[in-house]
This record gives C-alpha cells, sequence and structure tokens, in this order.
C-alpha cells in the first residue's frame, strides 16, 4: 500500500462520512487565489474587495443586525410566497391534469403566462399596488406556481395506466385511486416543479426586492450599489449563493431524490 | 487473428472503505490457441469478469502479464474487440456509425466504411436496420451490432463479457446459434465469459471454470460443428460436458 | 421492439396543433375584453384590447418597438453564444476526470444557482450602466448553468460507452469529437434551456436597472408614465418572444437529441 493510497483512502472515508463537508472542499482552493488575485492588486479594492474584507463587512453587517434581518425578510417573503404558491397551484394542476377538457383550454395561456416572466409583472405591480410587500408577494407567488402547475399536470398526464387499472382491478374508487395511485406517481413531478419554482422565485425575490425593495438581501446589495461599497454587494451574493445551496442541495434535492429514485420513477 | 496468452495474472483491489487489500485473481495462467473459442464459467464474484477487464486493458494489472501474438498488452486497444453486457452501443449513433466506427477511428475513408457496414450488417442481419438508432432496436438486435461492431474492426483477440445475459431465453438462443455459425464462418480467437454453463458447452471448444479468482478446471469441449440447439438439445455427449461443467461449477 | 418514431410532418396537422394551441388565447383576449368592458376597469388599472393594440402599433409605427426588441435580443445572443462558447468546453474539460468533476461540481452548483439577478449590483459596478452590464449578467445566467449540465452530462456517460471506445481505438482527439461532446449533448442542450431561461429573466430585471433602451427599459419607462397599455403590450410581446424562443427552438432542439437517442436526462 503506497502512501498515496492510504491519503486517497483516508479522503475517500471523511468523504463518505462527510458528504455535506466535503462540498466546500473546491471553495478552499477557490477561495485563496481570489486572495492571491486581490494580493496582486490587478484590480483596484473599490471594484474587487478581498476575503478578508468580505469576512469583515460581514461580521459587521451581523453584528449591527442588518444581515440578520434583511435574511429574515427574505426568507419570510420567499416562504410565504412559495407556501401560497404552490397552495394554488398543486389543486390547479391536478385539476387541469385530469381533466381533457380543461387541459386543451388552459394549457397554452398557461405556457404563455409562464413565457411573460415573473419580472415582467414589476411595472404594473407596481402601478397597482405600488412598491410595498404586496408587490412582491404576487411576484414570488407568481413565480412558483407556473412551474408547479405545469409540472403537476405533467405527472399526472404521465401516470402508467396500468397502475391505474391495476388498482381498479383490486377494487379502489375513483377517489382511492387518486390519493393512491395517481398522486403518489405525479409526486416527483410536482416536487421537481416546486424546485424549479423556488429556484425562479428566489431570483424573482431577489429582482423585486433590487426594484422596489426596502429591506432584503436584494435591497441590501443594491444599496450597497449605490453607496459603491463593494464589499457588501460580495457579501449579499455570498449569502444568497450559500443559502439557496443548502435549501436546494439539502433540502429539495434530497426529497426529489428520496421520491424518484428510491421508487425508480424517472423525473422528467 | 493471434493467439492469447494469461501469464500469473492477479488483481489486487484496494478498498478505500475498509482501508485493506483484496484478492479478485490469483495467478491465473491461461493459453488460447489463434482461432480457438474458450469460455470462461463460474459462479458470481469468482473474478472471471475482473479478468476480461484486464485483458482488455479497462482496469491495471497488478501481476503477471497479457499476451497477444506473443506481445504484452498496455491498456485498451483496438487489437482487442469487447462485446459488452450492457451492449453499450454509441446511442447518438445510427447502427451503421456504430459499426463503422472502429474503422472510421482508423481514418478509414467514407466509401470504404459504407462498404464494411453492408458486409457486416448481412453477417449479423440487420441490413434493414442500419440506419435506425440503438434506442429504436430490440435488445437482441442491439446485441448483433454490439458483436458485429467488435468483428468489424478486425481484433486479434474477441472478448465477450455475458453478451447475451440481459436478452431473453428465447433470443438468446437464436443469437448463440448465429454467433457459432459467424465464428464457425471466420474462426477469430474468442474469450467468452457467461454464468450459464450450457451456453458455455453450447459456444466453446474449451470451457474454463474459475473459482475464487483461480482455474479450477479445464474442460475440453470436442463436440462437433456445426452446433445448433434442435441437435444437441436431446444429444447425449452435450448432456454429459453440461453436467460435468456444472457438478464443477457447483463445488466451486 | 421499440417501433421506430413516426415523423409525419404533414401540415394539415401541424395547422391544426397550432389552431389547438391558438383558440385559448384568443379567448383569454376576449375575456380580457369583456371583463373590462363589464365592470368598467379603470384604464389606468387595466386598459381594454383596442387601447392596447393602439399603443402597440403606436410603438410599431415609430420604431421604438423594433429598436427595444432588437437590443434585448442582440444581448441576449452576444451573451449566451459568449457563455456557451466557453462553457461547453470548460465542462468537458472538467468532466473527463471523474475525481476533479466530483470535487469541482460543488463550486459549478454554488455559481450555477447565483446565476443573474444576484450579478447586477456587481456587473452595474464594474461595467457601469449599458450594453456591458446586461451582457455580462447574461453570460452569468448561461455560463456556470451550461458549464455544470456539461460536467454532469460527461461525467455521467456510462463507463461501458467509454472503454468501447477504446477499445475500438479512439484516441483522445476521437473520444472527445465522437463520444464525450455527443454524450454530453443532451445535458447541454438542458443547460442551454435553463441558463437562458434564467438570463431572459435576469435581463428584463438589468434593463429596468441599468439601461435606456431594451424590452425591460420599455416596461419601466412605460410605468413612470402611468402608461399601463403600453405596459402590458410590452408584457405581451416578452411572453411571445420568450415562447417562440423556447417552444420553437430550445425544445425541439431537447427532444431531438433526448427522445431519439433514447437518453434519460434527470433534470
Amino acid at each position: 500500500m503506497t502512501y498515496a493510497q492510504s491519503l486517497w483512502g483516508m479522503y475517500v472515508r471523511w468523504a463518505a462520512a462527510w458528504p455535506a463537508l466535503s462540498a466546500f472542499a473546491p471553495f478552499v482552493p477557490l477561495i485563496a487565489l481570489w486572495g492571491f488575485v486581490v494580493w496582486l492588486e490587478l484590480f483596484p479594492r473599490v471594484f474587487l474587495p478581498g476575503p478578508f474584507e468580505v469576512l469583515q463587512t460581514s461580521w459587521s453587517l451581523l453584528y449591527k443586525g442588518i444581515l440578520p434581518a434583511y435574511l429574515g425578510d427574505s426568507m419570510v417573503r420567499l416562504a410565504v410566497g412559495a407556501a401560497a404558491g404552490m397552495a394554488l397551484a398543486i389543486p390547479l394542476g391536478i385539476f387541469i391534469g385530469l381533466n381533457q377538457r380543461a387541459h386543451d383550454a388552459t394549457w397554452p395561456v398557461l405556457l404563455f403566462f409562464q413565457a411573460i416572466g415573473d419580472i415582467a409583472w414589476l411595472p404594473i405591480l407596481l402601478v397597482w399596488f405600488g412598491f410595498g410587500l404586496t408587490t412582491m408577494t404576487f411576484v414570488i407567488v407568481y413565480t412558483v406556481m407556473f412551474p408547479v402547475i405545469l409540472n403537476t399536470v405533467l405527472g399526472i398526464r404521465s401516470a402508467r395506466p396500468e397502475l391505474e387499472r391495476a388498482a381498479q382491478s383490486l377494487g379502489a374508487s375513483r377517489t382511492r385511486i387518486l390519493f393512491e395511485v395517481t398522486l403518489p406517481g405525479a409526486l416527483p413531478n410536482i416536487i421537481t416543479g416546486l424546485r424549479n419554482g423556488l429556484g425562479y422565485g428566489w431570483r424573482a425575490l431577489i429582482a423585486a426586492e433590487i426594484i422596489v425593495g426596502t429591506s432584503g438581501i436584494g435591497f441590501l446589495m443594491f444599496d450597497a450599489r449605490r453607496a459603491g461599497s463593494v464589499d457588501e454587494i460580495v457579501v449579499g451574493m455570498i449569502v444568497l449563493g450559500i443559502l439557496w445551496y443548502i435549501v436546494d442541495s439539502w433540502i429539495l434535492a434530497p426529497i426529489e431524490r428520496a421520491t424518484g429514485e428510491r421508487w425508480g420513477l424517472v423525473t422528467t | 487473428m493471434k493467439n492469447l496468452s494469461l501469464e500469473n495474472l492477479s488483481k489486487t483491489y484496494f478498498d478505500p472503505y475498509a482501508g485493506t487489500t483484496v484478492n479478485a485473481v490469483q495467478d491465473v495462467s491461461l493459453n488460447v490457441a489463434a482461432g480457438e473459442f474458450v469460455a470462461v464459467v463460474g459462479p458470481s464474484g469468482c473474478g472471471k469478469t475482473t479478468i476480461l477487464n484486464m485483458i482488455a486493458g479497462f482496469v491495471p494489472i497488478s501481476g503477471g502479464r497479457v499476451l497477444v501474438g506473443g506481445k504484452e498488452v498496455k491498456g485498451p486497444g483496438p487489437d482487442r474487440g469487447v462485446v459488452f453486457q450492457s451492449f453499450a452501443l454509441f446511442p447518438w449513433k445510427t447502427v451503421a456509425e456504430n459499426v463503422t466506427f472502429g474503422p472510421k477511428m482508423r481514418g478509414v475513408g467514407k466509401a470504404e466504411r459504407a462498404k464494411i457496414a453492408e458486409e457486416y450488417l448481412a453477417l449479423a442481419g440487420l441490413s434493414h436496420a442500419a440506419d435506425r438508432y440503438p434506442n429504436e432496436l430490440s435488445g437482441g438486435m442491439q446485441q448483433r451490432v454490439g458483436v458485429v461492431r467488435a468483428l468489424a474492426n478486425n481484433p486479434d483477440v474477441l472478448l465477450m463479457d455475458e453478451p447475451f445475459a440481459s436478452v431473453d431465453a428465447q433470443t438468446r438462443m437464436t443469437l448463440q446459434e448465429e454467433l457459432t455459425r459467424i465464428w464457425e464462418e471466420r474462426r477469430p480467437t474468442v474469450i467468452f465469459i457467461t454464468h450459464d454453463v450450457a451456453e458455455a458447452v453450447f459456444l466453446a471448444n474449451r470451457v474454463v471454470v474459475l473459482s475464487k479468482g483461480n482455474v479450477l478446471e479445464e474442460v475440453d469441449i470436442d463436440l462437433p460443428r456445426p452446433r445448433s440447439w434442435d441437435r444437441l438439445v436431446e444429444d447425449g455427449d452435450f448432456k454429459g460436458l453440461s453436467n460435468k461443467v456444472l457438478q464443477l461449477v457447483r463445488s466451486a | 421492439m421499440a417501433e421506430r418514431m413516426a415523423f409525419s410532418p404533414v401540415p394539415y396537422t401541424r395547422r391544426r396543433r397550432a389552431v389547438k394551441f391558438m383558440l385559448p388565447l384568443l379567448g383569454l383576449v376576449v375575456i380580457w375584453q369583456l371583463v373590462v368592458v363589464i365592470f368598467d376597469v379603470n384604464p389606468r388599472i387595466f386598459p381594454d384590447v383596442p387601447t392596447v393594440l393602439r399603443a402597440g402599433w403606436g410603438t410599431i409605427a415609430d420604431g421604438s418597438l423594433l429598436g427595444h426588441v432588437t437590443a434585448s435580443l442582440w444581448r441576449v445572443t452576444v451573451g449566451t453564444v459568449l457563455a456557451i462558447l466557453l462553457a461547453v468546453p470548460l465542462g468537458i474539460l472538467m468532466g473527463v476526470s471523474r475525481g476533479v468533476s466530483s470535487f469541482l461540481s460543488p463550486l459549478f452548483r454554488f455559481f450555477a444557482v447565483l446565476a443573474g439577478i444576484a450579478w447586477i449590483p456587481i456587473a452595474t459596478l464594474w461595467f457601469g450602466y449599458g450594453f456591458g452590464a446586461i451582457t455580462f449578467v447574461i453570460f452569468n445566467a448561461v455560463f456556470f448553468v451550461v458549464a455544470y449540465n456539461t460536467l454532469l452530462g460527461v461525467s455521467t456517460i456510462p463507463m461501458p460507452i467509454r472503454h468501447a471506445a477504446a477499445s475500438l481505438g479512439t484516441s483522445r482527439w476521437q473520444l472527445l469529437k465522437e463520444v464525450l461532446v455527443p454524450g454530453a449533448l443532451p445535458n447541454i442542450v438542458t443547460g442551454i434551456r435553463t441558463g437562458m431561461g434564467f438570463a431572459w429573466r435576469g435581463l428584463i430585471a438589468a434593463e429596468m436597472i441599468a439601461t435606456n433602451t431594451g424590452l425591460g427599459y420599455m416596461l419601466f419607462l412605460a410605468r413612470d408614465f402611468y402608461r399601463t397599455e403600453v405596459i402590458v403590450f410590452a408584457m405581451i410581446i416578452i411572453g411571445i418572444i420568450w415562447l417562440v424562443l423556447d417552444r420553437l427552438l430550445l425544445a425541439p432542439l431537447e427532444r431531438a437529441t433526448v427522445e431519439r437517442w433514447g437518453m434519460v436526462q434527470r433534470s
């Protein structure tokens, strides 16, 4: 056994024991590279702050309570928007997915509204509701809703007929079939839709906070932009990235895998 | 076609989770004459696929040598054609493009490749499917493509890794008969890995029984050719040889 | 045995499908007009159909719509093409080794989730307001998503396929051209589709903030003057452009590779 082998073995064992931690490994050389580029002073500090300054700034933002407050604001908006979006989208998606006529009548309309895109709604929402929470909530609900509806419909419609026949021949009623067979079958799609929807919703939130915001991470970044304080922008970006990374790969992706892969269903 | 010899071939794996080494293959020596068909059988985990992967050059050799026509091999190469259990056809290439992939890699021109495709597709009875994609074919047809893709590259040795394990029983028998026909026609040197004893006896000139990384015994199969299931299924010699190999495998 | 897909580009069925697609949208326009008339909606809140059409015709006649649309599309094209040209080779390079790809993929996921809008503040700082900043935002939205998907695509090519290529005598360059690129193509196309979805939204947002031309700016300018009819018209144009781009260009491309080749796709 060579030295390299045992070293590799140690890394593999460590990565297997702490899969969440091994995700941070590639960031170490990246941050080192970042620090090195700043140290070379290729770009003025006003354009590119160093890792240490960013750390200092984030500490002071934390200390002053700005970062936790803004972060809380953004998270609450996203959570409320996502919950409302799902509450509307899933029943609607089930209805459209089960009903051929409703599908024919609404599918193009759904695609069209999905295509307009959340952010394009901002100006008219500002006219309707002004700068405020309503506008922001509307945008997030809207953004989360469409991917969830579209994917739910897809999931319901791609249910395998032989499963429904099997349930039927085992004596299940129509409602029982819906809840025991069709919906679980559509679940992986619904979760994929939710994952996409939240991904878009998250971006819409940032945009809304930048354009209409009075608080939140997006507002923090844009306010910093106005003041020309680049380190606060970078803090905002890092917080956004970490947060979404956590939500996406530690919560959403595992749920998606747990349903899709466990059941051997292919999520498309 | 050239001969193939394995000299004291060994494979030890390093298990990073357990931190220990595992001996998958120990000191296996085997000579396959040019134009001979050798089947390797054994229970799962006996190292037969590892041996094939070492011959093909897909995994590094821990000890010993593999010689093709007297020359030691290093890494994968076109001198050893491989037929895979999972077919391993290129999904983005048509059947004809898959079959002529090897010649294309050698820089054979378009017109020449068209001729090769025609010849080998006819050999596999697939002329009608030349422009289809693998995904549009049944498993049996896909593996026919897999076999002629390897042959069309004129390898010195043909390595087959449980190639018919993932097709249905009916198709498997047809494919076995087609393979003996092709082998009788062209006489390639073949190493055929399988866990199906009847398949091994039906196809091979010699069956090597493997046990825990070692050669347990070699059985010569002197059944007359051409072979077909119609004839052999009731044949006393075939039954006797099959039983003999089966006993060896079960004792392994 | 899987039967060959029946491709029958009969114009009749195509026209029927187009009609079937357009009918609900026409229905929506009728409902819109009825609601506005019956409930006597204030045109400041939501204008009726003729008003929007008139406003739309106005922007077409004075050439301003064409200017905004070309500005937006030009930015998207430049940003996307640059991003793809850089992301695909990089993704393939990193995907070649399994160790490297599993080590680096969290990095790319991190930047992929940041894609687009989150870069607007720093992009405007680096490039100033205008073409540079907006194109940079689009570039970012597409680059990381495509690079990550390419990496994923290359590293998920089944080992037997690589082995098959090696034992058929493939050189390094041929492996790249014949196996790695086509094998990763379905993922690359999916990446482009997702990335452009983010980029399109990022474009609209960036144009609202950082420029004086383009569809996003058109929207925001109209808001400043409470021209609701222009806002609605611009929204419809944005929807139509993305629908055409996504459904007629990107989705068929995805289908042609993923379905024809029978390669299963994870989103």
